[in-house]
């Protein structure tokens, strides 16, 4: 039992392909994905550049650099109208683009993070039943403390939040205590979907025309509401989340491409990354639609185009993948702004018109690939 | 330089799967783990590579080091584990697949270290010709290969295969189950692998270990421990044994068969041909 049999694709294998050159190519590997992203990001900037100067009171992009630099410098300017567009910029437009750009980014990142942890990339955001848990929370506020949007904006984050953080949290100890898999943690989540989308029905079927309204215009998730301390709450969230991501994304890739034993065989404590992976992630969707309302796709379509342009490993993917979901959604909110214009169509419906046919275009495209 | 497992009882809940199971493997030396469905084999597998933990007994290397003891990323510069098959979720190239197997040693950022360990696996297994192909475009035993080649990256000390093969076809088994002995030795590892097929054991491993409702029963060259009783004992099926080319090999027979000492008419495949004749065991 000397010889070694070796298959016949093994045959002359050893010694192929030896050199530095080879080696220098894996290492040059990413410089793509980091061109990639260092691209994205000159794009987000330059449409929220172009986005902010979209509306009806017209601004040019003079306007726009005269606003950021009176901020800068503290400077009041000294006529009316230059005062007043200046304000409209920094008061309405830049927080409802900055609340586009990390919503949209947020959204991207715990879709990515779901679909990886869950191994499945029909997993969104909302797939752990957070979206119906926040719209019952808001209808709750809404029928409480009235339709009017304006003066009940804080009671309305409120109850979003409280009420999906609920549902995260009954997830969470589920999967921890009954040291659940993913395919039974996408069952919980249905379940609970369905549980606070029965009892949203409920208040729906019983409120008075006005209060319906108001419930079905949260649901279609905006940035038309949007305020600063959004936008600052948000900053903040995803300064805290991305280090994290960035540290843990050896251990997403092996939980994502090896499955959760052979994870565990390569030193990943499992369980635990799980946990507190879908803790941020479930904490970034809650707090961006507490803010927006329900905001459907970007979170499921964003994570697949970032997975086509720079490939699945982690590392690269969350951090592309909220380029594209801040991408979308700037673009997606100055189409609404523009199409009926001075009306304004709200994000979360034209995100899905425009991800719609992306989605399906990508499904199609990846089958032919496959075959 | 000996993996040491001395009466390990591993269970789920309250049931015992393996019940106080003993054996050793050395350096160099591929060990195949035989047993019916449900015998435990994957379960003292994925003990030793730390997913499942042990309720009594130890898990020793080299003298000293208790296994079951180390943190899980220490382990995995030690044991590494190739499961029956590539999970196939999201394209992942094959470079980044066996990357994977770095994932005890880097941070964030893989080094130059890493990334020649990623090669030289790669080599082996005759995976640099398939370029950056991803794994979902990936025939069986060419995933197979992506599995066996991130094993090797983690630069292991001990080998374990669970089951490699049952889902391949007969030309992937001979290749996987050639490439997991060539490694063995090539990199002196100590190896073990879950196998279902006898003659393919007997093939390929130095020394088999039969596992029977947890414990173990037999442990031996193929040719010593192979026996009608044996094989009997543990999957329930009359054998006769031959010699092929220095292998024994079983050759199941019916009922009908074993009465009257000549072929089954529906298995005429498993019958010795008269000119080899009989292999006679040695006591």
């Amino acid at each position: 039992m000397s010889s070694i049999e070796t298959g016949p694709d093994l045959a002359g294998a050893p010694g192929r392909g030896r050199g530095a050159g080879k080696s220098r190519r894996s290492r040059d590997r990413y410089a793509f994905q980091n061109a990639a992203i260092a691209f994205g990001l000159v794009a987000v900037l330059v449409t929220a550049v172009i986005g902010i100067q979209i509306g009806t009171s017209g601004a040019t992009l003079g306007d726009v650099l005269q606003t950021f630099w009176a901020k800068v410098t503290g400077a009041v300017p000294a006529d009316r109208a230059t005062l007043q567009i200046q304000t409209v910029i920094w008061e309405l437009r830049v927080p409802r683009i900055m609340l586009a750009i990390l919503g949209g980014a947020a959204l991207a990142v715990a879709g990515t993070l779901f679909q990886g942890l869950l191994r499945n990339p029909l997993v969104s955001p909302y797939t752990l039943g957070i979206a119906p848990a926040a719209a019952f929370g808001a209808s709750l506020a809404i029928v409480l403390f009235g339709a009017t949007a304006g003066s009940a904006a804080l009671s309305l984050v409120f109850g979003a939040l409280l009420f999906s953080f609920l549902n995260t949290a009954l997830v969470l100890s589920l999967a921890s205590t009954r040291n659940l898999n993913p395919t039974s943690l996408i069952l919980v989540g249905i379940a609970l979907s369905q549980l606070f989308g029965a009892l949203t029905a409920c208040i729906q079927y019983f409120a008075e025309d006005e209060i319906l309204a108001a419930i079905v215009r949260w649901t279609w998730g905006s940035v038309n509401n949007s305020a600063w301390y959004q936008v600052l709450v948000l900053f903040a969230l995803l300064g805290i989340a991305f280090p994290y991501i960035r540290y843990r994304s050896g251990a997403l890739n092996a939980i994502a491409f090896a499955g959760d034993d052979s994870a565990k065989s390569l030193g990943v404590a499992v369980s635990r990354v799980r946990l507190e992976t879908i803790a941020i992630a479930a904490t970034l969707t809650a707090v961006t639609i507490a803010f927006t309302g329900i905001i459907g796709f970007v979170g499921l379509v964003a994570p697949h185009i970032a997975r086509l342009v720079v490939g699945s490993n982690h590392r690269f993917l969350t951090t592309f993948s909220a380029i594209i979901g801040a991408l979308l959604l700037v673009v997606s909110d100055a189409v609404g702004r523009l199409v009926i214009s001075p009306g304004v169509i709200p994000v979360g419906i034209i995100d899905a018109l425009v991800g719609a046919p992306i989605f399906l275009y990508l499904i199609l495209t990846r089958q032919k690939a496959i075959e | 330089m000996t993996l040491r497992i001395d009466s390990l009882v591993v269970g789920y809940g309250k049931r015992e799967v393996v019940k106080g199971a003993t054996l050793q493997v050395r350096k160099g030396e591929l060990v195949g783990l035989l047993g019916s469905n449900g015998s435990g084999k994957s379960t003292l597998i994925k003990t030793i590579a730390g997913i499942n933990r042990h309720t009594r007994g130890s898990i020793t290397w080299n003298g000293g080091t208790d296994l079951a003891a180390l943190p899980r990323r220490e382990l995995a510069k030690i044991v590494a584990y190739v499961p029956q098959s590539i999970g196939l979720s999201f394209a992942l190239d094959i470079k980044e697949a066996v990357l994977l197997g770095r994932t005890p040693y880097f941070g964030t950022r893989p080094r130059d270290d890493d990334w020649d360990h990623v090669e030289a696996a790669m080599r082996l297994l005759g995976l640099d010709e398939l370029g950056d192909r991803a794994v979902t475009e990936l025939s069986g035993g060419q995933g197979q290969r992506v599995l066996i080649a991130r094993a090797l990256a983690q630069d292991p000390e001990i080998l374990l295969l669970d089951e490699p093969t049952s889902a391949l076809d007969i030309r992937y088994q001979w290749q996987t189950l050639s490439v997991a002995r060539a490694v063995t030795r090539k990199n002196n590892v100590a190896g073990v692998i879950a196998i279902h097929d006898l003659n393919q054991a007997a093939r390929f491993t130095d020394r088999v270990v039969f596992l029977h409702d947890g414990e173990v029963i037999a442990d031996g060259p193929p040719a010593d421990v192979y026996s009608p009783e044996l094989i009997k004992r543990v999957y329930g099926v009359d054998v006769e044994l031959s010699a092929y080319k220095g292998f024994v090999q079983v050759h199941p027979l019916s009922e009908h068969a074993e009465h009257h000492h000549r072929p089954a008419p529906f298995a005429p495949a498993f019958t010795p041909r008269p000119a080899e004749g009989r292999l006679e065991l040695q006591a």
